[in-house]
């Protein structure tokens, strides 16, 4: 058989095999799946500053070129947004935004209220640790995305001894009205509860040893505000030490402020974030809202997203950002967690708002 | 014929033919026989928003008394007055409402201070270009907004700020100006300033001057007749600033959240708490209609005994 190898020969050739490569499962997949039709855009509740720009960076990007699908970053406050999803939802609007990035704590109130959609299809999932997983609720009706302790961030000029060891160090004189806590004591309660002598097994029954040691700190004047106001005070020289959020402080770092954290002897509090999509979405919004949780929890997103929070993610074998291996505030090991401490969520819904008005009484008299 | 030919080719002036139109048009909207209710209709518009209001007020009301189930973060079914009484028993809530009463009441005294002073000056000046100025710097706060001069005495007062910054030329350490009760009041002040000399104006402007010249003729010194002559003709500006400014300031939020560091809220941020923090939107409400009364309640009495001051549009009460 008499077999020309021609020009045409070639090209058809180079387009047959061609055709069979867009027919490859990834490929194949994207052709014939039946993708529900695509919005122009999905709206990502988010937290502003370094918070949105590493979520851009690591998951909304991406999002968008793989998809064509733009993602808007809506920066109402967490607690804000939760009241008019839940009105949207009682009401049976549409509710205003497709993924709330949540802290756990409060995405947790909204799965009790069965706002949430059910998000355990999420074909990521497989790849995540147990920190993924939120306690004392059934199934996914919110995934968590990171890991965060709340450190004792301090200057270093003002501790010219090295790190402070424990936060009662924060009762120095000279650290009068130099302190700072978040608004509702957030973070503070836990390794109160210990600095004050108690014990974390007492938590929620008894608390005295925690509201004694808040009355030593409210002495101190301290500042209380949200998380901007952290940066914000240690960049304008307000104050010395404050128990945040390690991000915030990494933030100021940033911005060439010389600050350093530590884990007092009595812990730190760790925490969790999470995405949860409310229900009310039309169908096929909801289908890429998942489709968007799912690539946060994807291992390429979660490197980018969280090399720009300085935080440990639910994906293994993440390489830590520079300057945060074997960090107190990066936690990957299980004797790193030994520091940490983990109140489980269903205690801290119930009882957090007993703990805010307790703390309010104390600052605001 | 050319009387006639007149006639056909006169025509009214096109303004006179727009309002002939407008008239007719009028009257197939609202017949001369609706007269009497036209300023009923007037009304409706503001009638509509003020109800609107006090709808959302009955919804608050309602709200109010269920407690929250925080099993399933919904309003519990039955009706209690829970929220009410935990507000009574609560030493917290009477501070914030004991320190939003004295920080409205604090904010009004300094404020008709400045504003009396600057408001006759700018009044009684026969310069142009003072008065001129004068205008400028009080509308100017206008265009920024509350939160951005907020940050602006965030800016100067912080520690390492301008007023720092001069102190330390006199070799005075920095010292902590902002985060206290008194760094509210001060920003409150700086907020309502304008609002005060807007209402005072008027009222200044509505003294004849024959009247202090008068009053100096028979030897009233400048002090006397700033008591007895001004301060009693400008009163009813007085009273419309003071329920303007007070009722302003009581109700504020930004400047405690701001200017407070966290530790001076007014009853403004304890309803933010309790609606977005913990989400009780239960006892969230009952502060709100607590607000709502005290508010209510002060302008009452202060109508009451002085008159709604050029509130009332009268300059008599």
């Amino acid at each position: 058989m008499n077999r020309n190898i021609t020009r045409r020969g070639i090209l058809r050739t180079g387009m047959a095999t061609g055709g069979a490569a867009l027919l490859t499962p990834f490929a194949a997949s994207r052709i014939f799946a039946q993708e529900p039709e695509k919005p122009a855009e999905i709206i990502v509740r988010a937290w502003g500053g370094d918070w949105v720009a590493a979520l851009k960076a690591g998951v909304s990007d991406r999002f968008t070129e793989e998809t064509g699908i733009a993602v808007r970053h809506d920066l109402t406050e967490d607690n804000e947004i939760q009241p008019k999803i839940w009105a949207a939802v009682a009401q049976g609007r549409i509710p205003p935004i497709h993924v709330n990035w949540d802290t756990t704590t409060n995405a947790s109130k909204s799965a009790l209220r069965g706002v949430t959609e059910d998000l355990s299809d999420l074909a990521n999932l497989s790849n995540t640790t147990d920190l993924a997983k939120p306690i004392g609720l059934d199934g996914y009706p919110i995934v968590n995305t990171y890991g965060y302790v709340y450190v004792l961030a301090y200057r270093p000029e003002a501790f010219p001894d090295g790190a402070p060891k424990s936060w009662r160090d924060l009762l120095d004189p000279r650290l009068k009205r130099r302190i700072a806590l978040y608004n509702d004591g957030i973070g503070f309660h836990f390794p109160a509860q210990v600095a004050g002598g108690g014990s974390l097994e007492d938590i929620p029954g008894n608390m005295d040893a925690c509201w004694e040691f808040i009355r030593e700190i409210k002495n101190q004047q301290p500042l209380l505000g949200e998380d901007p106001d952290f940066t914000a005070w240690f960049q304008n020289g307000e104050i010395d030490a404050a128990c945040t959020i390690s991000t915030n402080a990494l933030a100021a770092k940033k911005n060439g402020i010389d600050l350093a954290w530590t884990v007092p002897e009595e812990g730190c509090k760790f925490d969790t974030d999470g995405m949860w999509i409310p229900q009310g979405l039309p169908e096929n919004e909801l289908y890429w809202a998942k489709q968007y949780i799912n690539m946060a929890l994807s291992k390429e997103s979660q490197q980018i997203w969280l090399d720009g929070l300085g935080l440990p993610g639910v994906v293994p074998d993440l390489t830590p950002p520079e300057g945060l291996e074997n960090d107190p505030s990066y936690p990957t090991k299980p004797e790193d967690f030994e520091d940490l401490i983990r109140i489980s969520s269903k205690i801290q819904i119930e009882n957090e708002s007993e703990w805010f008005a307790k703390f309010k009484e104390i600052m605001q008299g | 014929m050319p009387r006639d030919s007149e006639d056909r080719s006169f025509r009214y002036p096109l303004k006179w033919r727009i309002m002939d139109g407008l008239n007719a048009a009028l009257d197939l909207l609202w017949p001369r026989r609706l007269g009497r209710y036209t300023g009923w209709a007037l009304l409706t518009p503001a009638l509509l928003l003020v109800g609107i209001l006090v709808l959302g007020l009955f919804q608050i009301a309602e709200n109010s008394l269920h407690t929250l189930d925080t099993s399933t973060f919904l309003p519990g079914e039955e009706y209690t007055l829970a929220n009410y009484r935990i507000i009574a028993e609560s030493p917290t809530y009477w501070r914030i409402v004991w320190r939003s009463l004295l920080g409205a009441g604090l904010t009004v005294f300094f404020t008709l201070l400045l504003a009396l002073p600057y408001s006759y000056i700018m009044v009684r000046t026969n310069k142009a270009a003072l008065r001129k100025t004068l205008l400028i710097v009080l509308f100017l706060p206008f265009f920024i907004g509350q939160v951005v001069r907020a940050y602006g005495i965030l800016i100067v007062m912080g520690s390492s700020g301008a007023v720092n910054d001069a102190l330390g030329l006199v070799g005075i350490e920095p010292i902590r100006l902002l985060f206290n009760f008194p760094a509210v009041v001060f920003g409150l002040v700086q907020y309502m300033l304008p609002f005060a000399v807007l209402m005072l104006a008027p009222a200044l402007t509505a003294i004849p001057r024959e009247t202090e010249t008068a009053a100096s003729s028979l030897g009233a010194n400048w002090v006397k007749v700033f008591r007895h002559v001004i301060l009693p003709m400008a009163k009813p500006g007085l009273v419309g600033a003071a329920l303007v400014v007070g009722t302003l300031s009581l109700t504020d939020f930004a400047m405690p959240a701001m200017l407070g560091g966290g530790s001076q809220d007014f009853i403004a941020n304890a309803i933010y708490d309790q609606f977005f923090r913990t989400a009780d939107q239960g006892l969230g409400s009952a502060l709100a209609l607590l607000l709502v009364a005290l508010g209510s309640v002060i302008a009452g009495v202060v109508i009451a005994f002085f008159g709604a001051g050029t509130l009332g549009m009268r300059g008599r009460k």
